[in-house]
Order: structure tokens, then C-alpha cells, then sequence
């Protein structure tokens, strides 16, 4: 059997936490850049805000209920994200656990016995709401897709125990007829569509189609997986943990509309640094860089909100690189190129990709007596910037006042990664 | 810790010393010997964290608990995974704020104890807002706060304790 433990509203959760007072209270999230919402709590969601709704749209209603606003608290959430995934390792095995996104992990169960899920279920709960403070939901079945089924009929039914285990042949059978087929994982919108017009609606309905059909009809082998995964064998295996990333990519939408060619440079730069760092940490080196960024639209345009077409831009490094300033320098020349006089930009990001070990830059031909100072020197900065925390040490690229640089106007304290910011008690 | 290091890019910096880097000494001559027996060295983190993914800090504001070992800006070490028990010192949240005390059961429910005479017990009636957060299971009482405030490289902090 396999599990999916899902965190209920995450990152209010996490708001709620250190904020005993917010318990039972209506609590939003907003995006980086207060820009949306992300995340709403069952009693915002009882006022009729939604997710993914732009801020400025709905901040009357917001502050007409007095539904509690935050900004994005990355370092908290982070934080939390990684206490309940230990705490799952503690309770199954750390090889029985992957980690799925943030707030969500499938379990491998097999190991415990049919009779046992039930309890077994609700310790798993129990104990990561006791140890973390955050609230989840368990969803158990034969496979991923069916225990995914059972969680999401958890939410919807809002069940008391919040766990359910689909461990008969009767349960599974009454959940599958409950769940209609654009609610199943791994079904985009469009198979869902083109399912109805086969006829078929509910999950029930899709499990008795034959594997060959859905190999035609369902993407191939992904949807004979799925039909093999309804009927309760599991085809979807657990995964490893994604040990190094393929493709490093720093973006961010601007506090304001940038206009000028330097605000763009120096953004680009942050970004270019903060990518490097990343590349670093997983001893990787990048052979390509690109840089994009995004103009905004006219207001009252459909497409205000998203900003543009991006513009993009790559470059090839002759040689696999980590250094920063290698990096910085085509990144600088890109996005001078991208710019045009007379555009707001919303948005710009960048990309590093064709990753390789970073042992195989030691070879290069040229450059070649310099190189090991250049890492020695990257190790240093990455170790003081690491150790005092908030870029001590950057390139002067990057800027130093930052006009454009996120708003987060009601980010709550960074309770549990900061001396300064722990929460009180009296 | 590797001070012949300390201005080398190898440096950690010393909120990374893990105090478990041990250090060969290498020598040439006769103290070779005391490098069979070189371990593990002492870290912290053994002695006051017992549950890593439970483990919470908190800052005590105020003077609630001065008798009970707990001074203004100390930090608390709080482990949620503990059941909290009759005498034992916990975080709890009452009618939604967070306080220590210590816990005590009566025949009518709880009575959350300061450490202070001059503070009033909390009763725990039926209509408190009552949940335990977690016990506290160490103090860090810092006697050189200087020291502290030198060691912090965060631009603009005067302020030593949180609000």
C-alpha cells in the first residue's frame, strides 16, 4: 500500500504555528511580491476568496473581514517543509519516503500490515501534527493514483479523522465512483475533456477501460500506468530523491516596473549570483546561461497580469563554469541586448543549464593557472555570505540599494532560522 | 577548530564549527601518538536537542519565570514530541498567546504556575483557549551578552532579545 501525507493549507499552517491567536481564524498567503494568493485557509475560504487571485483584486474583502495577510515567509515554510519530512523518515524509514513538493510525500507502506493501515494511518498524523505543529491529511490506498484519490476525498469531505484507507474492495470501488476523472492525478485538463467526450466521468468508468485503449488513447504508456494504478497495481514506483538538479533558474517579478537599462543589469546580476551559488552548493558547473526577461503590458490588456511574450536570450560558455563572474559577464552583455528604451519590465530571470561535475572544469586548456584561485576565492565568498547570513560580500553588478527588489510587506518573523526573530513567550 | 585556516578560503566560519572536525596534529616526532586517539570532538547539539525535527526555540520575555530558573532574554529549548506532565515547565498557548509556566493538574483540571510570586496562577477553566506547544527541556542563559552582540554580524541590530 502507499500513502500521500499532504499538508493542509501549508503555508497558513506554518503562519499558524507560532500564532496560537490565528487558530480557527481566516489566514491568506501571498505570492513572492505580494502579488496573489497563494495559500488560503478554510475560513478565508468560507468568506469566497480564492487561490490564485491577484491581491489588489480582492484586498477590500480582505480587509473588509479582517482575514489575516501574509507575505511569502520562504525561510519559515522551508523550514517547517523539512520537519515534517523527518519526521515521516522517523516514523516509516528514510528510504520509504519521497518527497513529493513541498507539503506533500508518498509513503511506501507495504511493509505493515493490511489491518494495521488504519491506526497506522492516524499515528502518522497524530505524530507530525504533534511534532511540527502542522496540520496534514493522509490518504492511503493499494497505489500513488488511488491513495491520491483517498486524500483528496479527505479534504473534500472534509473528514474528521482526516486520514482514509482504501483498503477494500468496497471503499476503493465507492471512492473511484466519487471521483470524476479531471480530479485524478496525472489528468491535465485536456484528457479530461477529451475523456467526457469518450463518454467517461468518473474515475470508475476509467478503471474499466482496457490498458490498450488508454495506449492509444491516454498518452501511451503514462495512461496505461494509470489504468493499471485504478485497478490496484502499482505501476508508478516510488522515486529517489532528485540528487542534482539538470537546470538552475533564478527569476522574480520586480516590487515595480523597472524601466531603466540599470535596474535591469543589476537584477539580472542578483540573479546571475544567486544561480552560481546554487550551482556551487551542488558542485556542478554550467556549460550554457540564458537570460529572459518580460515587458510588461499595457493596463486593461488580457494579458496584464502575466506581463508579455518574454524575450530570452543564451549564451555558450567555451568552457563549463562556476564562477561567478564568468557567469555575470555574458549575463551583463544579454541582457543589455534584451533591453529596449521605453519598456517596463515586470519580470526577468536566469537560467543556467547544460550542468556538468564541476571536477571537469580543472581540465580546461586555458585559463589554466588561475582557475584554482578562482574557486578558492568563489569557496571563500560562498562561506562568508554563508556564515553571516544576507549577502555580506557580492559584485558590485548586483547593486547596493535594490529599487527593484521584492515586496513583502507583511512577511512574518523568521521564527526559526534567526537569533533575532525567534517567537516570544511571557 | 581549524585556526591555521582562519583566513584561508577553507574557513567555515564559525557558525558552521561543528566541533566534531578533528584535527590531526601530524607531527614529525614523538606527539604522533596522541593522533590514535584522536575522536569525535564534543557537540552541543547532543546534549540539548533530543528530537531535531521537534525542537523549537523560543526568547522569554520578562520575569514570569525568575524563579523557576528562567531569566528575561534567556532562550528556551521547547520539544514538542514530549508529553507535558503534572510539575513539568511548558509552553502552552492561553486564549491565544504563548506563555511558560509550570504545569500543574488540580481536581478540576490545570493550573499553569508562574515563577514569580508577583504573577497570578492561570486557571484552565472550560472556556480557556488551552493547548500545550510543547516542554521545555533547556535554558540557554548567556552571561557575556557582549560577547554575543560582537559575534552578530547583522547590520543595524542593536536589539539583543526579540519583541
Amino acid at each position: 500500500m502507499k500513502a500521500i501525507v499532504d499538508c493542509n493549507s501549508f503555508y497558513c499552517s506554518c503562519e499558524r504555528v507560532f500564532r496560537p491567536d490565528l487558530e480557527n481564524k481566516p489566514v491568506v498567503v501571498l505570492s513572492n511580491n505580494d502579488g496573489c494568493i497563494i495559500s488560503i485557509s478554510n475560513e478565508a475560504k468560507a468568506l469566497g476568496i480564492d487561490m490564485a487571485v491577484p491581491y489588489f483584486q480582492v484586498r477590500e474583502a480582505i480587509e473588509k473581514n479582517g482575514i489575516e495577510t501574509f507575505s511569502s515567509n520562504y525561510n519559515l515554510y522551508g523550514d517547517l517543509s523539512r520537519r515534517v519530512m523527518d519526521t515521516l523518515k522517523a516514523l516509516v524509514g528514510e528510504a520509504r519516503v519521497e518527497v513529493y513538493s513541498v507539503d506533500e510525500a508518498f509513503l511506501d507502506l507495504d511493509h505493515i500490515a493490511k489491518n494495521d493501515l488504519q491506526d497506522f494511518s492516524r499515528t502518522i498524523r497524530e505524530t507530525v501534527e504533534q511534532w511540527t505543529g502542522v496540520s496534514v491529511s493522509v490518504g492511503t490506498g493499494e497505489t500513488k493514483v488511488l491513495a491520491k484519490v483517498a486524500n483528496r476525498l479527505v479534504k473534500k469531505l472534509r473528514l474528521p479523522s482526516k486520514t482514509l484507507v482504501l483498503d477494500s474492495e468496497d471503499a476503493t470501488t465507492q471512492a473511484l465512483q466519487r471521483t470524476l476523472v479531471k480530479d485524478l492525478w496525472g489528468i491535465g485538463r485536456r484528457y479530461a475533456v477529451k475523456l467526457n467526450e469518450w463518454n467517461i466521468h468518473t474515475a470508475w468508468e476509467l478503471k474499466h477501460m482496457s490498458e490498450d485503449w488508454a495506449r492509444t488513447h491516454l498518452g501511451g504508456v503514462i495512461g496505461a500506468r494509470m489504468i493499471e494504478e485504478l485497478n490496484g497495481r502499482q505501476a508508478i514506483l516510488m522515486q529517489d530523491e532528485l540528487a542534482n538538479k539538470k537546470m538552475i533558474a533564478t527569476t522574480r517579478m520586480f516590487g515595480t516596473a523597472v524601466t531603466e537599462l540599470k535596474d535591469i543589469k543589476e537584477a539580472v546580476a542578483t540573479y546571475t549570483t544567486r544561480a552560481a551559488e546554487k550551482l556551487r552548493r551542488q558542485h556542478s558547473a554550467a556549460s550554457m546561461i540564458s537570460v529572459f526577461v518580460i515587458p510588461r503590458q499595457p493596463a486593461g490588456t488580457p494579458s496584464y497580469r502575466q506581463g508579455g511574450q518574454a524575450r530570452s536570450s543564451y549564451a555558450t560558455l567555451h568552457s563549463p563554469t562556476s564562477l561567478t563572474h564568468e557567469l555575470i559577464k555574458p549575463a551583463m552583455e544579454m541582457a543589455t541586448q534584451l533591453y529596449r528604451k521605453g519598456e517596463r519590465y515586470s519580470k526577468a530571470g536566469v537560467t543556467l543549464s547544460g550542468l556538468v561535475p564541476d571536477s571537469s572544469i580543472q581540465s580546461s586548456l586555458f585559463n589554466e593557472c588561475g582557475n584554482n584561485q578562482n574557486r578558492e576565492l568563489m569557496l571563500m565568498l560562498d562561506n562568508i555570505n554563508f556564515s553571516m547570513r544576507n549577502d555580506v560580500i557580492k559584485y558590485a553588478a548586483a547593486g547596493i540599494d535594490k529599487q527593484w527588489k521584492m515586496r513583502q510587506e507583511f512577511r512574518s518573523p523568521r521564527y526559526t532560522s534567526r537569533w533575532d526573530e525567534l517567537p516570544g513567550v511571557r | 577548530m581549524e585556526w591555521d585556516n582562519l583566513y584561508g578560503a577553507s574557513f567555515e566560519g564559525t557558525r558552521k564549527f561543528t566541533q566534531q572536525d578533528v584535527h590531526t596534529l601530524n607531527a614529525s616526532g614523538f606527539g604522533a601518538a596522541a593522533d590514535d586517539f584522536s575522536e569525535r570532538g564534543i557537540d552541543l547539539n547532543e546534549q540539548l536537542i533530543f528530537n531535531k525535527p521537534s525542537t523549537f526555540f523560543f526568547r522569554m520575555n520578562g520575569d514570569a519565570m525568575e524563579g523557576a530558573g528562567i531569566e528575561n532574554g534567556d532562550v528556551l529549548i521547547v520539544d514538542k514530541s514530549l508529553k507535558a506532565t503534572n510539575g513539568k515547565i511548558i509552553v502552552a498557548s492561553v486564549n491565544g498567546e504563548l506563555v511558560v509556566r509550570r504545569l500543574q493538574q488540580t481536581i478540576k483540571g490545570y493550573t499553569l504556575v508562574a515563577g514569580n510570586q508577583r504573577y497570578e496562577n492561570i486557571d484552565v477553566g472550560e472556556f480557556t483557549q488551552f493547548n500545550v506547544f510543547g516542554l521545555v527541556t533547556c535554558v540557554i542563559h548567556i552571561l557575556e551578552k557582549g560577547l554575543l552582540d560582537n559575534d552578530r554580524p547583522q547590520k543595524g541590530k542593536k536589539k539583543l532579545y526579540g519583541s
